[in-house]
């Protein structure tokens, strides 16, 4: 039992360098490996929460491909686009949960390990005038190009690109500008 | 206690290993079920009110500086909820304009707070540390502008999840609010 213990220590102990030293390489990788490639958090037009999509700016609309779930919006109807940092746990998912049952605590020590990453919002009017908030997580320093692609092709944003901050807080009235 | 080979172990027997398999899944349990729970600042008695319509403002955070992240999210959660309570037969957005035309519209504006960014590091790691809390003042209007329901509400995640997960817990109990003190609408009934 003692052997079994010490083995599996060992492995988790192997398993967290092994993921760690992976997680640097993605961080030093250059940005635009896999250019819009996102997580769609919520709001985007009827695309489900959650759900790992493309986002491209193509001709007069931001579009979200996604296999069975392609949306999109014009860029004249996004009214305000801004950027934010944030970061998820390394492991996340069904393998994350099922790490918290580890043993010595193995599972809280792979939650010291997270991805930084980068937040899109878009805030947007549908045909018929609704409001919309949608959040996307990026990879990190993927938000930033998106965000100059949006303005340029059209779409307005109350926070200048030159000026943008690290975290993006909206004005104290909350509105868009 | 067994020795062998010179080295004492202790062996249990199988019943203290249930015990503390059992205990075990049970904290878990109870941990995941306060975590993210919606919370309310102020139990009030439920006014069993009417209502057909119901518009949904944008966020707006006077007293906080709540990221566009968070205000998205809890915009977005709030309808998404407001729509599974089935207390409202149509739930319109801000700037709809088919809700211009809507009888008995009620308005929902939500103003930030208080907001606590914690950190989900900090509560995987040590469970009672880094909690985010978002609290927000929630006011039912009516079309003169008239107050219907005004309530403190707030959004937890208290020890799993991600710092998001406030939002959604925070629209829960908006929605909860709601279905306390509204009825269902009867079938029949049109906005």
């Amino acid at each position: 039992m003692d052997r079994y213990r010490t083995i599996v220590f060992l492995c988790t102990i192997a398993f967290c360098v092994a993921f760690s030293s992976a997680e640097a390489n993605a961080q030093s990788a250059p940005p635009n490996e896999h250019p819009g490639r996102a997580v769609h958090i919520l709001g985007f037009a009827d695309a489900p929460k959650n759900l790992k999509c493309t986002l491209v700016v193509e001709g007069s609309s931001l579009k979200l491909k996604s296999k069975g779930h392609d949306q999109e919006v014009l860029l004249t109807s996004i009214e305000d686009v801004l950027t934010g940092a944030d970061s998820v746990r390394a492991i996340g998912g069904t393998l994350g949960t099922i790490s918290m049952f580890g043993p010595y605590g193995s599972g809280r020590f792979l939650s010291l390990f997270r991805k930084k990453t980068s937040t899109l919002t878009i805030e947007y009017r549908d045909a018929d005038g609704g409001y919309h908030g949608a959040v996307f997580s990026l990879d990190q320093g993927q938000s930033e190009p998106l965000k100059k692609q949006l303005v340029a092709a059209g779409a307005h944003t109350s926070v200048p690109i030159e000026q943008t901050p690290a975290t993006a807080a909206k004005p104290a009235s909350g509105g868009a500008q | 206690m067994n020795i062998r080979n010179g080295q004492s172990q202790i062996t249990l027997p199988p019943a203290v290993g249930n015990f503390r398999l059992f205990f075990a899944a049970g904290a878990i349990c109870i941990l995941a079920a306060f975590a993210a729970r919606p919370s309310f600042a102020a139990d009030q008695p439920p006014l069993r009110l009417n209502g057909h319509a119901i518009q949904v403002q944008k966020i707006i955070s006077s007293e906080v500086k709540l990221p566009a992240a968070f205000q998205y999210a809890i915009y977005e959660n709030t309808l998404e909820e407001i729509k599974k309570s089935a207390r409202f037969k149509t739930v319109y957005r801000e700037g709809d304009k088919a809700a211009a035309g809507a009888a008995d519209l009620l308005v929902l504006e939500t103003d930030a707070t208080g907001f606590k960014e914690g950190s989900a590091r900090e509560r995987q790691v040590t469970t009672v540390a880094g909690a985010t809390t978002i609290k927000v003042h929630i006011k039912l209007l009516d079309k003169d502008g008239k107050v219907v329901l005004e309530r403190d509400v707030q959004g937890k995640v208290h020890f799993f999840g991600e710092n998001m997960n406030a939002t959604h817990a925070l629209a829960k109990s908006i929605a909860k609010v709601l279905k306390e003190n509204f009825i269902a609408p009867k079938p029949g009934a049109t906005s």
